[in-house]
């Protein structure tokens, strides 16, 4: 078989191989053909320019016209020349008649002087005017030679006078050429003659076959010497091949001259060389590999037996080792912790393993040979014999099948029963190995967790719902909410608006997110949102706070509430706000406010006015009358004393009149205070509140600049009520009230050395006089602070500003 | 004679008074005026010896009338007569330049005497109201942190004292208990650092509570 390859592939390399040397030696002749022709182009239009140049020598001319000795002389010097430095055969002159006049070998044997060339085409074709060049067989020389002429001019004249010529040697440029022994070159006229070729024995005779009368055209021309042609025998058997006279083959290859028309250059090329040159290296590479192969056979041959032998041992061993592996096996069978058993085909167990038995309870003997469907529950039985066997003993195996089995102690397990068919030699199922798992307990866990899973489903079910409804709710909430809710980023830009916040500033949710404040309200507003944001953010605690904002024209006042929002993490994320539009109250407060402090004032107004008309008027009328009436008593004294006692008891009830008088017109308002101004007042107060509550009471003021009414009122008034509500509930014994007026501040201060009051307990007496305080420092535009503790006493500080206008004018 | 200008705005007041004043024989009411500027003018057309002048009238008060008075007439003696009891109005009226003080309540019983009184160049202040004129003179001339601790019923008690007045005469004059007086008289002491009334008396003639 080997040796059979061996052959055929080197049959094929060697065709292959010798189709590509053919290959490679044609395209070797087509370029060898291209360089020859080339060459033989140049040599043979070697002489071309040199005719010209001589052509126009004067001397030629002129011996052409005179055919003076001098100037036959003269030519034949320059035709000597010519020849010589060419290294032509010959250089001549003839006239127009075609005879040699002169030529450069006129000393020789063979000399053209005197001959006639005229009947050569190159002489014709001069005369004419024309250049030419022409291959031919010297009719005198013999010698084959390239003969260029060129036509002569007399002074002025049409026609030429004659000719001149220069003759190559055919010989020299075959020497020149180069042939090699391996081809045969030869260069055939249009009926081809080889004219010349590297087989001298071949020369003017014919390369084909020719017909009678082209020879005799030949012979006519006398271009080729007189003959006869012989044909050497060549005959051209297809487009590539010629073949000789002795069967000889060749390659051929022929391609036309430049500047000769019909002239073609031909090579041929042996094919036995060729095989020859193609061979040669083959047959020395061949041999040894040859030589080779055999001793690789023969290796194989050796090794293949050696083979044999191995596998034949390790058959022997592998038997054994079945033999242990299938006691092995039953071993395992029966001692592997699985529940393994075989039935037949009639569903009889066959075997079963120990770990079988030991979990069943049933032990070997009572079961080989009953059904193993009777240890089935009826279910399972139905469900193997109906269901599984039948799909079983069709593919021959199956994978976890459910099973419930009665154990011997009346439990039912749950299995998952394995097993494969053990076929016989035609294919049938005769017993089955099946291995089960016990998984009871499995499947109750799996159980547990299915309960498990679907209680988490239902929680997670329930609470999804839970989390919609109140979703829903708070997003009721948040849209039908007259608040404006909002929560922005860290940076200050909307995450989410709700719907009155839409409405109010005339955007939609989609269009505010992501865009801050500055974008949506002037950049004072902005600025006052952010700043309050950011004391969110960074406190990281709820603050309340009210803002303005301007819609359509209108400021609006805000009570917002702003608290942090934060991440999954716990940290602060944004700030959130609900912000209640406040106007409308804040409107009525002031209103209400304003009401309250035209009440006071006119209030205050018509005490003052009833002071006055009952202490000036009531009271001037009663000292008047009481004068009246000492004066009555003064004259009445002596003449009737019981007039007088009556005009004393008068003056007694006029005095009381008058101090009760005095004492409703201070109560309602003291004329000091009109009059003198607040110290006054206060000091009077004070010295009064002392003498009337027993209770020590100092006064100490700076100097105080004349003030508002409505400043001095309120201050007075804080000051009575802080007195009177020490008096009442502090049970002190002393009472100090500084008036000071500092940095266009004044204060007055309240302060006494009572029991105090819890600040718990302030809340309470804010309904009686604190209250009251505090609405007249509000509308004088001060505040009023109330300070206490327990065990030490009460302080009661107001304090107002005094621009220019609060103090009085003038 | 002492000629006598009257001004007050209400002219049953002017009229019992007149008739008052007019009971004594050497006191003549030669012209009255019922506002401040009446008053002025009368005062500088009639050369009256003393004026009297209700401290309440419309159009220039009585203190500005004072004022005005001691501008064009200063060598004129000028009572000022008032509704009002309380001190207050006593101590302007002085520092106004009044020389007498009298309140329409008690001028039956002092006003003739307080005419004759200043007319001879002498003040003339009731007891109440040299009492409250001694204590601002006091609180105003003496150093801050000494007298200012004090209420004004302690400074009264204490000027009662260093005058010599027994606890008794104290709780009289100022309707309370003799206890209270006392208990006044030691806060007196602690508060003021003194130790008997000797040293009371002498405080308080230094701070120009009582005048020498």
């Amino acid at each position: 078989m080997v040796f059979v390859f061996a052959s055929a592939g080197g049959y094929f390399y060697y065709t292959s191989f010798k189709e590509g040397a053919f290959r490679e030696a044609e395209s070797e002749t087509i370029i060898r053909l291209e360089r020859i022709n080339k060459n033989l182009s140049l040599l043979l239009s070697e002489y071309n320019k040199p005719v010209r140049i001589l052509a126009g020598m004067e001397q030629l001319q002129e011996l052409l016209s005179s055919q003076g000795q001098e100037a036959l002389a003269e030519v034949n010097r320059i035709l000597d020349r010519f020849r010589n430095t060419l290294k032509a055969d010959v250089c001549y002159l003839m006239d127009n008649k075609g005879n040699t006049v002169a030529s450069s070998n006129r000393n020789d044997p063979d000399s053209f002087v005197g001959q006639n060339f005229s009947f050569r085409p190159y002489f014709q074709m001069a005369i004419r005017g024309q250049a030419a060049s022409y291959l031919a067989v010297g009719t005198t020389s013999g010698k084959r030679g390239v003969y260029f002429s060129y036509p002569v001019y007399g002074y002025g004249k049409e026609s030429p006078d004659g000719i001149v010529v220069i003759k190559g040697s055919i010989e020299m440029i075959e020497r020149e050429i180069g042939f090699t022994n391996d081809e045969i070159v030869m260069v055939t006229d249009p009926n081809g003659i080889i004219f010349i070729s590297n087989q001298p024995n071949w020369l003017y005779k014919t390369a084909w076959l020719i017909p009678q009368e082209t020879a005799s055209e030949i012979a006519a021309s006398r271009q080729f010497g007189s003959g006869p042609w012989d044909w050497v025998g060549l005959e051209i058997t297809d487009q590539e091949y010629v073949v000789d006279r002795v069967g000889q083959k060749y390659l051929h290859h022929q391609i036309e001259m430049d500047n000769y028309p019909g002239w073609k250059v031909n090579h041929l090329l042996d094919m036995q060389k060729i095989t020859q040159k193609a061979f040669k290296p083959l047959v020395v590479f061949v041999r040894p590999i040859v030589l080779a192969l055999f001793v690789v056979m023969c290796l194989s041959v050796f090794m293949l037996y050696r083979q044999a032998s191995l596998e034949i041992r390790q058959r022997k061993a592998a038997e054994e080792a079945l033999r242990e592996s299938d006691a092995r096996y039953r071993s395992l069978y029966h001692n592997t912790p699985a529940m393994l058993h075989s039935i037949n085909r009639k569903g009889e167990i066959v075997s079963i393993s120990n770990y079988w038995s030991e979990m069943l309870g049933y032990s070997e003997q009572e079961v080989i040979g009953r059904k193993l469907t009777d240890y089935f529950t009826e279910e399972s039985r139905k469900y193997a014999e109906e269901v599984v066997f039948p799909e079983f003993f069709k593919k021959g195996y199956c994978t976890d099948v459910p099973y419930r089995v009665t154990k011997k102690n009346g439990q039912v397990i749950d299995i998952l029963l394995s097993a494969i068919g053990d076929r016989d030699e035609k294919g049938d199922i005769v017993r089955t190995l099946a291995v089960s798992i016990d998984v009871t307990e499995r499947n109750r866990a799996l159980e547990a967790l299915r309960k498990a899973k679907e209680e988490l489903a239902n929680y997670s079910r329930d609470l999804e719902r839970q989390v919609s409804i109140r979703t829903r709710e708070i997003t009721n909430i948040l849209k039908y909410t007259p608040d404006v809710v909002y929560v922005k980023d860290r940076e200050g830009r909307y995450v989410l608006v709700n719907s009155r916040f839409e409405e109010l500033f005339g955007v939609s949710n989609e269009e505010v997110r992501g865009k801050t404040d500055y974008e949506i309200v002037s950049k004072e507003v902005a600025d006052e949102f952010r700043r309050n944001d950011l004391l969110v953010l960074q406190e990281g605690k709820s603050m309340q706070v009210e803002e303005q904002v301007q819609h359509n024209s209108a400021v609006h006042t805000y009570l917002s509430v702003k608290f942090p929002v934060y991440d999954e993490a716990g940290a602060v994320n944004g700030v959130c706000g609900i912000s209640t539009d406040i106007t409308a109250v804040k409107k009525a407060q002031d209103q209400l406010r304003r009401l309250s402090g035209k009440i006071m004032a006119s209030q205050e107004k018509e005490r003052a006015a009833i002071a006055r008309e009952l202490h000036d008027e009531l009271g001037q009328v009663l000292t008047a009358l009481r004068m009246d009436a000492v004066w009555m008593q003064e004259r009445l004294k002596g003449s009737d004393p019981e007039i007088a006692e009556r005009a004393l008891t008068m003056c007694d009830l006029i005095d009381k009149t008058i101090k009760d008088i005095r004492s409703i017109a201070i109560r309602l308002r003291p004329g000091v205070l009109d009059d003198l101004g607040l110290v006054d007042a206060l000091e009077w107060l004070t010295s009064d509140f002392e003498n009337r509550s027993g209770i020590t009471c100092v006064f100490e003021h700076t100097d105080v600049p004349d003030l508002h009414e409505t400043v001095a009122t309120a201050a007075y008034r804080i000051c009575q009520e802080a007195i009177t509500n020490v008096a009442r509930y502090a049970e002190a014994s002393r009472v100090s009230v500084v008036l000071k007026t500092e940095n266009n501040l004044l204060s007055l201060s309240v302060r006494d050395d009572g029991k105090g009051l819890e600040t718990s307990e302030l809340a309470g007496f804010e309904g009686v006089g604190i209250a009251g305080m505090r609405e007249r420092a509000m509308l004088a535009g001060g505040n009023l602070e109330v300070m206490s503790e327990t065990g030490r006493g009460c302080h009661v500080l107001f304090k107002v500003p005094i621009s220019q206008e609060t103090k009085v004018a003038g | 004679m002492i000629k006598v200008l009257l001004a007050d705005d209400h002219s049953i007041v002017r009229a019992g008074l007149r008739r008052i004043i007019e009971e004594s024989e050497d006191i003549e009411v030669i012209a009255e005026a019922d506002d401040g500027k009446t008053a002025i003018r009368l005062a500088r057309e009639k050369s009256p010896d003393v004026a009297v002048i209700d401290i309440s009238m419309p159009g220039l008060d009585g203190l500005e009338v004072i004022t005005q008075l001691k501008i064009y007439l200063p060598s004129l003696p000028v009572i000022m007569l008032t509704m009002h009891e309380e001190e207050q109005y006593v101590v302007r009226a002085i520092e106004a330049g009044a020389m007498g003080y009298v309140t329409k309540r008690s001028a039956p019983e002092h006003i003739v005497k307080a005419i004759h009184q200043v007319a001879s160049g002498y003040r003339y202040l009731t007891a109440e109201a040299s009492e409250a004129l001694a204590l601002r003179i006091a609180k105003g001339a003496a150093g801050k942190s000494t007298l200012d601790s004090l209420s004004n019923r302690e400074l009264q008690v204490l000027r009662r004292l260093a005058m010599g007045h027994t606890n008794h005469e104290i709780a009289e004059a100022y309707g309370i208990s003799t206890k209270t007086v006392d208990t006044y008289r030691l806060r007196l002491l602690k508060k003021l650092n003194l130790r008997n009334n000797a040293e009371l008396s002498r405080f308080a003639f230094q701070s120009k509570l009582v005048e020498t």
